[in-house]
């Protein structure tokens, strides 16, 4: 009985496809969803704010806003997906592919290109730019109090009631990315 | 009495998936005395918790263990939602649920190739880690990563699963089923295998409630412990029961494995298609303040979270009590007595995660 149990086993072995690929000859496919590494897409963009290097769990990004410099330690990155979600300007973007293997702990460094200091524009805020003491400023006779400014801030230092009338900035918190800017509907906020 | 001889066995070893270390003491070739020691991977993810935002310490903390990822990620997710009385959504609920019984379909079958390998049986341990393979690849389809998900977060969960895909999954394990069986065969009727595990490491109901064992082990010896029964997820509405077997020696345990197997995939099918529509995360604002605690069982058996916050974004402490820490007395109770021969059978057999253990 188990010689037939064998036989067929044996049949199925012979016909059936390897289970397993020719590697590399072959290459892997990957989802349109795998998580393989992350990658600055566009330097120019990137506001140098440090949101992704704060919510990064693995301490793997590192951002240098006087140098305009922002780096990934490979060996660190655990492709969580955090940078990518907070980023506000969405210069990030996750690839499918892996980092290829590599000996040494690689760090990927990225220069970002800004222009010269300018005047600020309303949704095009330049993070270079000197801002003074008075940081963001809401023109409160204009202001609707609708909290989207708060609800949008990936730092959580603005404070809004509707009721109380009431809008304060935790200028500390504030890392000056200008995303408040670009969502308030009565464009009532500046630096 | 014999000669006394210690052998030191892990926590490099070739038949070890994790760097347990044993001191067996021998007599000729009997165990009788087993010193187990563990603090050869430590890597201080609790204490890491404490300096990283609670939000995305979950992935921090999915980190603990390779294998039950999900459930790590799941239990430090819900502990922090119990502290902020955070409603989870329904259907989150359900694809937690969809995503944790996948990690254990594809746990115990990495556990039996694992065990196939112990006794030498490369072929099967080949097979089984081939049908794993497929699990593996639903798990890369529905979440983008194929051992750690990243997709449990605090509030609910970060990617929904449409319709066509569940089907897919549905389909895929209905598919694996027959291919299961025909292993589960090998496993249950070969007597090349059942020489190897019955009778082997036996542990009786009484010693599994003095030592406490947990899991599979627990369930191995006839009690009837799951903490899926206390109401995570939607087990509740999935009619879930427990499979308990009686005998307690390694192939009660292999048993209640591959029983739990084929109990998961018709979970998973029930929870497709009861998956009800809606939002798939609830806003989450403040930060925690308070402690809580709970328990879930995991494909190695019940883990427990503590967590304690003081209202800033860092937690105060979190606590990981992991399955393979329960069940080390129990491992050392079944080694005293046996053949030097059975011991890598016996530490496989309540399947050890030191990397959970030592976190």
């Amino acid at each position: 009985m188990s010689f037939f149990r064998m036989k067929k086993v044996v049949m199925n072995s012979l016909f059936k496809k390897p289970a397993t690929r020719m590697y590399p000859v072959i290459p892997r496919e990957f989802t349109s969803v795998t998580r393989g590494h992350v990658e600055m897409e566009d330097p120019e963009g990137c506001l140098a704010c440090g949101i992704c290097a704060k919510r990064c769990p693995a301490d793997a990004i590192r951002v240098d806003k006087s140098k305009g410099v922002w780096e990934i330690a490979r060996m660190q990155c655990i492709q969580c997906n955090s940078c990518v979600e907070t980023c506000p300007k969405h210069v990030l973007v996750m690839h499918a592919e892996y980092t290829t293997p590599d000996p040494e702990k690689k760090v990927d460094t990225y220069q970002l290109h800004h222009t010269e200091p300018k005047v600020a524009q309303v949704g095009d805020f330049d993070p270079q730019m000197e801002t003074g003491d008075a940081g963001l400023v809401c023109d409160k006779e204009s202001c609707v109090f609708c909290g989207l400014c708060a609800r949008n801030c990936p730092a959580e230092a603005i404070r809004v009631d509707r009721a109380e009338k009431l809008w304060e900035v935790d200028k500390d918190a504030c890392m000056k990315c200008g995303l408040c800017i670009e969502k308030c509907p009565k464009k009532c906020l500046t630096f | 009495m014999g000669k006394r001889t210690i052998i030191p066995f892990g926590p490099q070893h070739p038949v070890l998936p994790e760097p347990v270390h044993l001191d067996l003491v021998l007599e000729d070739e009997t165990v009788v005395d087993v010193i187990p020691s563990i603090g050869y991977v430590h890597r201080g993810l609790e204490k890491l918790t404490e300096v990283k935002e609670y939000t995305e310490m979950v992935y921090v903390i999915e980190r603990v263990c390779g294998i039950c990822s999900f459930g790590h990620g799941w239990g430090a997710s819900a502990a922090i939602e119990g502290a902020m009385g955070i409603e989870v959504p329904e259907r989150a609920l359900y694809l937690r649920t969809i995503w944790h019984e996948l990690s254990r379909i594809h746990s115990h079958l990495l556990w039996l190739g694992l065990l196939a390998d112990a006794f030498g049986f490369d072929s099967l341990f080949m097979h089984c880690w081939r049908l794993r393979e497929k699990v593996l690849d639903l798990f890369e389809k529905t979440t983008g990563g194929r051992v750690i998900f990243s997709v449990c977060k605090v509030g609910g969960v970060r990617k929904d699963v449409d319709s066509a895909t569940l089907r897919e999954i549905v389909e895929v394990l209905k598919g694996m089923a027959p291919e299961i069986r025909e292993l589960a065969d090998v496993f249950m009727n070969d007597s090349s295998v059942l020489n190897r595990m019955v009778g082997v490491g036996v542990l009786t109901k009484e010693e599994a409630v003095e030592l406490g064992a947990v899991g599979p082990v627990a369930r191995g010896s006839g009690l009837r412990q799951d903490m899926r029964l206390n109401g995570m997820g939607v087990y509740d509405r999935l009619g879930f029961e427990p499979i308990v077997e009686e005998a307690g020696d390694c192939e009660a345990r292999c048993k209640v494995r591959i029983r739990e197997i084929f109990q998961s995939i018709e979970l998973i099918e029930k929870a497709a298609m009861d998956m009800p529509d809606g939002p798939i995360a609830a806003q989450v604002r403040g930060n925690v303040e308070g402690e809580f605690a709970l328990r879930i069982e995991q494909p190695r058996g019940e883990a427990f979270y503590y967590t304690k916050g003081v209202g800033t974004k860092f937690l105060e402490r979190m606590r990981v009590r992991t399955p393979t820490n329960q069940n080390l007395p129990s491992l050392v109770k079944m080694l005293k007595g046996c053949d030097f021969a059975d011991v890598p059978i016996m530490v496989l057999t309540i399947d050890p995660c030191v990397s959970c253990t030592e976190r």
